[in-house]
């Protein structure tokens, strides 16, 4: 009984947070737009064209996945401090981690649809061969967004409430995910160029591990840091 | 004194004196003695020496971090501020034996290697912890309420914890897969006393050091409670 | 490859032991200073409570 309404409770939080996204275009658009950019910096950096540049796609993806990515945490969060929701939130009786969840399947939505702008935009930019392997690529990348938005969410919910907000959020939760990039960047280059070592499988698994341990870490850790 | 205070916030025991005294004394000794001691390797001449200041430091640093894994985890079970401030005053200590074991093993591996840097697993993990210790001291000093400044530090270290050995993993599999051998560094008899006698020399002092600032940090706090009762209306019987 | 056989390796040893004694004899001045203020702090509070 009490699970049903915890459910019912997350799926209030993600519609809430996803349509005050929505009425608000600018919040998608831009971070979309900024992740394009990263990328074209990256291109910039590693171009105009030859061997740096394919060899680098997988790594550029990632990080402009990364760094786009992270502005959308600290936003799940913003909607209601501004209007001083959260200490209302947390009133309503039911368990904290709904709230996570709610927050955490939002930033999924959001980030996995900004990440098919930015692949599709990578794969041009990258002139990259779409291998028949593509199906694998795809399960990496879902394994990494959620290592990703999942640590983001958790992180978020603290710096969004701090001082230093902007510099907070990359300080704790870039080296967290140094396992997670690594993975999914390592996997993500090795099925593009075919995967000669099978390594790609491995990655996977490690991806896994990592995604189940911190999903219940975070979990269990969000209602000391979510309280007002 | 107000008895109103729980234990939590009056002032500590004080660390004994003689513990600094043995703490440097021994380790005095434990340097001079394996510098003085250990013969020049056959293939690292005497950078094998670096051994007795890398390794300790390394080793302490790991300690350091494992009490702050332990403190954070009985803070959020107990709720006890002596526990944050355990976890904080290894954090402060711990981040700087890392720094230091970040620098001395560049100055180990220069010479060894020709490069001020190599991506294995070990020099990785370390400098990944160093940034997980940066980030926690970070956020310690942005957020002004203890209690939240202690749940949220738990939350933060514990997280970091629990990614260091998952880190060292994936960057071991990284250059595995690529094939790049790490050097085994086996160790002769001979040189094993000397280490474990640096060994034993730096975590005693890493204890001193811990030890003595979260003394200072208990006093700081005992400092700001006293001061908020007396504001309150002093002496409460 | 380089062995630490060369001078320069004997460099490289001299400056680890001098950064690590530095670096220890830094961290001993300033914690015992540390926990002097902070004991002399926390006096000065208790004794401000007596006084009322």
């Amino acid at each position: 009984m009490a699970f049903r309404d915890d459910v019912r409770r997350i799926r209030a939080i993600v519609w809430k947070d996803l349509t005050t996204e929505r009425r608000s275009k600018a919040g998608f658009n831009s971070v979309a737009s900024l992740g394009v950019t990263i990328l074209v910096l990256f291109g910039l950096a590693l171009g105009p064209d030859g061997p740096a540049l394919h060899d680098a796609a997988a790594g550029a993806l990632w990080l402009a996945i990364l760094f786009a990515g992270v502005l959308a945490f600290n936003r799940s969060y913003q909607v209601e401090l501004d209007g001083g929701a959260l200490e209302a939130l947390l009133l309503y009786p039911g368990a904290r981690w709904a709230i996570f969840a709610g927050k955490l399947i939002a930033n999924l939505i959001f980030v996995t649809l900004m990440l098919v702008i930015v692949v599709a935009v990578g794969i041009v930019l990258f002139s990259v061969d779409v291998p028949a392997s593509w199906p694998q690529i795809v399960l990496i990348m879902m394994l990494g967004v959620l290592g990703i938005v999942s640590l983001g969410t958790f992180y978020a919910a603290m710096s969004s409430r701090s001082r230093a907000r902007e510099v907070l959020l990359p300080l704790l939760l870039y080296p967290m995910l140094i396992p997670v990039l690594l993975a999914a960047m390592s996997a993500t280059k090795a099925l593009l160029f075919g995967d000669v070592m099978n390594e790609a499988g491995a990655w996977m698994q490690m991806l896994v591990i990592f995604d189940v341990i911190f999903l219940v870490a975070t979990f269990l850790a969000f209602e000391y840091v979510i309280e007002v | 004194m107000s008895p109103a205070a729980t234990n939590q916030f009056g002032p500590p025991k004080p660390a004994p004196a003689w513990l600094g005294w043995l703490a440097f004394l021994f380790f005095t000794f434990a340097q001079v003695f394996s510098l003085m001691t250990s013969p020049a390797d056959a293939m690292m001449g005497h950078l094998q020496k670096n051994m007795y200041v890398h390794v300790p430091a390394a080793w302490v640093t790991f300690g350091a971090f494992g009490v702050v894994l332990v403190a954070s985890l009985y803070f959020l079970w107990k709720d006890d501020e002596r526990a944050d401030l355990l976890a904080a005053s290894s954090a402060e200590v711990g981040s700087l034996f890392c720094g230091l074991t970040l620098v001395l093993g560049m100055l180990w591996g220069r010479p060894t290697w020709g490069v001020w840097w190599s991506w294995d697993a070990r020099l990785t993990s370390t400098l990944v912890l160093f940034l997980i210790f940066v980030g926690y001291l970070s956020l310690r000093s942005f957020v002004e309420d203890p209690h939240r400044r202690g749940q949220w530090s738990a939350a933060v270290g514990i997280l970091g914890a629990i990614n260091v050995p998952i880190v060292w993993m994936s960057v071991q599999w990284w250059r595995t897969l690529h094939q790049i051998q790490s050097s085994p560094r086996g160790l002769a008899p001979e040189y094993l006393r000397g280490l474990m006698l640096n060994l034993a020399a730096f975590t005693l002092l890493t204890v001193w050091f811990i030890w003595r600032r979260y003394e200072a940090a208990r006093y700081e706090r005992a400092a700001e409670h006293a001061a908020q009762a007396a504001a309150l209306g002093g002496y409460h019987g | 490859m380089a062995s630490g056989m060369e001078g320069g390796g004997v460099g490289y040893v001299v400056a680890s032991y001098v950064i690590t004694w530095v670096v220890l004899g830094v961290m001993l001045v300033r914690t015992v200073g540390s926990v002097r203020r902070a004991r002399a702090e926390y006096d000065q509070a208790a004794k401000g409570e007596f006084r009322t």
